[in-house]
């Protein structure tokens, strides 16, 4: 269990994370969603007590990150973005080494069980230096895993992995979720909607949207741009789209049409399909434009009046 | 403890197979080797072989052995980014830094005992003053384990070994060398004063005309004992506030 109220961190006068607030649940993977520098790894760091927060507060495994540091880092297992290893050590030995330190017994049975759950026993006694990325992200996974956490915080665990190893990893990081609290950050959307039950959504340091995937959707079904193409001369559809009572505005992209409704609780889509058979245009597609996080992101973000593109701006806070 | 322990563990194994650990370990012996050859061919028969001669250059020479046998400790993982997995595990920062300094010191210690040889030497050939052996050096242990700690602060300052190392050499130089500075200040009436103060702040002064002949004080192990908690807990700080900053 992750309960984050209003967590805020500030390096001088930026502010890279503005009082965020959400939660994740045990046996659930939460999605943690953002452009890179929307200041995901900045709250990760936070929850896992590497930094401490400027303002708020953060519950993680039922103790306070900050006021019981110790007790929150002996229940969570945390793998950083960059999967930092001791490159002259052996897969075993790095294992062996942090669990000395976390206090473990049975150090060597431990290890070699968090390597057989993420399929690296054979490499038990390789020199890190020697795995490949996707290995190396592996014995990352091992370490978070070995001293049995009940919470589980990946830094983009994806991230340089070729499409089968992002495969392989999005299948443990959702048998995982069964057993744990995951929080799972990434910037790729598509992966948010196939591994979480629940997405935050962060951009420029706040929180813009979260829920779970399904609901994010149907909520953005209402209200949101739907989206027409039809087999018509653009500028006679536009203007005839635009005519339509509950159409605020509508743009033109190649050959799709994307209607605004005037507010968000209209559906402009029965008017629309009405007009087109009236007009006996062919119909090619009619649907909400947000289908998918994807577009759903890039109308939440939009929505905020800050565009995704403008937070790599803070790219540098998370160095 | 166990967590220190860990940690001293590592590091200590890390300069067993470290070859700049080796090499300073040959330049040192092979230095050391030369220079008591000399020393022992001019003694004979003219003057009694002095037994603190080897510990008292060991540590002057430690202003070149400890920078390099610390700047590795804390920059290498600020660096490497190991130390924000490190740093998320139940240890603080103070358990980490003990550790890697106890590693220092036990690499330190093996460096010194393996001097012990040309003591031996010299048991052989005459007949040293083993209460000023024995002064000498346990007092280049204290010596060492103080001039470790503080160019260890460096490692932690900066993420740049080679800087480091050279403002690690700096300071032990610098302290070394209060000494010198106390006698010039001293040759000036009115700042008489200040030079014991300046003098006693340097390293040589509870080592030179004390722990080298053999006098055990109290005061100069304190002096030690102090200089080695002072720079540790530094450290300790210094590695904190930038994890907060960071």
């Amino acid at each position: 269990m992750i309960e984050v109220n209003n967590l805020t961190k500030r390096f001088g006068s930026v502010t890279a994370v503005d009082a965020v607030t959400f939660d994740a649940k045990h046996g659930q993977v939460t999605g943690f969603l953002g452009p890179n520098g929307a200041g995901k790894t900045t709250t990760m760091r936070m929850l896992t007590g590497f930094m401490p927060p400027t303002a708020g507060q953060a519950i993680v495994a039922g103790f306070d990150v900050f006021e019981h540091s110790f007790e929150v880092r002996k229940r969570v297992g945390y793998l950083p973005e960059s999967v930092p290893l001791y490159r002259d050590m052996t897969v075993r030995g790095y294992l062996m080494y942090l669990g000395e330190i976390r206090g473990l017994t049975h150090l060597r049975d431990r290890a070699d069980a968090a390597l057989a759950r993420v399929n690296l026993q054979d490499r038990a006694d390789s020199r890190i230096r020697t795995l490949s990325k996707g290995m190396r992200q592996r014995v990352g996974l091992a370490q978070a895993l070995m001293h049995d956490p009940e919470v589980l915080i990946l830094d983009e665990p994806t991230i340089g992995l070729d499409p089968l190893q992002v495969l392989e990893l999005r299948d443990l990081v959702r048998e995982l979720g069964k057993t744990h609290t995951l929080l799972f950050s990434t910037h790729i959307l598509s992966e948010a909607e196939q591994v979480c039950d629940s997405v935050v959504i962060i951009n420029r340091g706040t929180i813009v949207a979260q829920g779970a995937p399904a609901d994010l959707r149907s909520d953005l079904e209402r209200g949101g741009r739907v989206l027409v193409r039809v087999n018509a001369p653009p500028e006679e559809a536009r203007a005839a789209l635009a005519a339509l009572p509950d159409a605020k505005s509508v743009e033109v992209e190649r050959d799709t049409l994307l209607v605004t409704p005037r507010s968000p609780e209209v559906d402009p889509r029965p008017d629309i399909a009405r007009l087109v058979v009236e007009r006996g245009w062919d119909l090619i597609e009619l649907r909400p434009l947000a289908v998918n996080l994807e577009e759903i992101f890039l109308e939440v973000t939009q929505q905020n009046g800050a565009p995704a593109a403008a937070a790599v701006e803070s790219e540098e806070t998370h160095a | 403890m166990r967590s220190v322990f860990a940690v001293f563990k590592r590091e200590l194994w890390l300069y067993f197979r470290s070859p700049i650990a080796y090499a300073i370990a040959f330049a040192i012996l092979f230095f050391l080797g030369l220079l008591f050859n000399g020393y022992i061919a001019q003694a004979n028969q003219r003057f009694p072989a002095d037994s603190t001669y080897i510990p008292s250059l060991l540590t002057f020479l430690m202003f070149l052995i400890a920078p390099l046998l610390t700047m590795r400790l804390i920059a290498e993982e600020t660096r490497e980014g190991t130390l924000e997995v490190l740093m998320t595990l139940p240890m603080s920062e103070g358990q980490m830094i003990v550790g890697k300094f106890l590693a220092a010191w036990g690499y330190y210690t093996v460096l010194l005992l393996l001097t012990v040889v040309f003591h031996l030497l010299m048991v052989l050939v005459g007949i040293p003053d083993l209460g000023a052996a024995f002064g000498a050096y346990f007092g280049a242990w204290l010596y060492g384990g103080a001039v470790l700690a503080v160019t260890m602060i460096w490692s932690a300052v900066t993420e740049d070994q080679i800087v480091a190392a050279f403002l690690g050499a700096a300071t032990v130089l610098v302290l070394y060398l209060a000494e010198i500075a106390a006698i010039w200040i001293a040759a000036n009436q009115s700042t008489a004063g200040a030079a014991d103060f300046i003098r006693e702040l340097g390293l040589q002064a509870h080592y030179g005309p004390t722990l080298a002949q053999g006098v055990i004080r109290a005061e100069d192990i304190a002096y030690f004992i102090l200089m080695i908690v002072g720079s540790l807990f530094i450290t300790t700080r210094i590695v904190e506030t930038r994890r907060w900053r960071a």
